[in-house]
């Protein structure tokens, strides 16, 4: 079960308050890769038209 | 078969390295299937003898490596209790949560001989229920982003300090927003239980996505 508090693991240290960490900076937003694909779909097709 | 501790053949790192590089894996994979960017970014590439989706866009790929890099020193001391890929929607509000919940034995107990083949054979199955997930989740809204948070303590961020200067890439305290889902729906994918870390994956979908 997802939820079993005895399947918890046993963390090195009894002391110390859970945390919940993520990164500071965001990934690449969507458009952004967007962008990047379409740039390089036009960058392939010059290439294979020279 | 030999007991071990966690300190013998450096055992934490072996499993470190081990985990890292299946999360690399599965957060490239989920991302394909949960369509959070355009499928033209992916590739084919066989991982665990299975086909799987890897992004090519290098900025992307940095981000991914960035932040397992920095989750790596947790897992090496048994200190990532929980290492979950969260979808967003353009609010910002979590509408998919993949859970990795990790749990390593104090003792290891091995046999050495049928253990990386045995891991691989578990991480697989892993692989493949992600590759099928998208059948038991509902369709996420467009303009999803992403995000990973690891559940650790307090005391334990002090083993990130290093890497996150080296990297330059900074972790901090989640907010609510980014934590809490109303009405979750709990899918239970996989489960796994070798000598050297027991895993299981759930997502937890929001009830109403759009």
């Amino acid at each position: 079960e997802a939820s079993n508090e005895q399947s918890e693991p046993d963390l090195s240290s009894a002391s110390g308050k859970k945390v919940i960490l993520l990164p500071c900076k965001n990934p690449p937003s969507r458009e952004r890769v967007q962008l990047w694909l379409e740039a390089r779909k036009q960058y392939k097709s010059l290439q294979n038209g020279r | 078969m030999t007991t071990l501790t966690r300190q013998d053949l450096n055992f934490g790192q072996v499993v470190a390295d081990i985990l890292c590089e299946f999360l690399e894996v599965a957060i490239h994979l989920i991302l394909y299937v949960r369509e959070v960017y355009p499928s033209g970014i992916f590739q084919k590439r066989k991982k665990y003898s299975v086909p799987v989706q890897m992004s090519c866009h290098p900025e992307l790929n940095q981000y991914i490596q960035d932040t397992l890099h920095c989750v790596k020193p947790l897992i090496e001391k048994n200190d990532a209790e929980k290492v979950v890929v969260v979808i967003m929607d353009k609010e910002h509000h979590p509408v998919e949560r993949f859970v990795f919940e990790i749990s390593q034995p104090t003792l290891l107990s091995i046999s050495s001989d049928t253990l990386l083949s045995h891991v691989e054979q578990l991480l697989r199955a892993f692989i493949l229920k992600i590759s099928v997930c998208d059948a038991v989740l509902n369709s996420n809204p467009p303009g999803c982003s992403f995000t990973v948070l690891v559940h650790t303590r307090d005391a334990a961020t002090r083993n990130m300090e290093k890497v996150q200067v080296i990297k330059d890439f900074p972790w901090i305290v989640a907010d609510e927003q980014e934590v809490h889902m109303q009405e979750p729906r709990l899918i239970p994918l996989k489960t796994m239980t070798s000598d050297i870390v027991k895993m299981q994956l759930y997502v937890e979908e929001r009830a109403h996505k759009t």
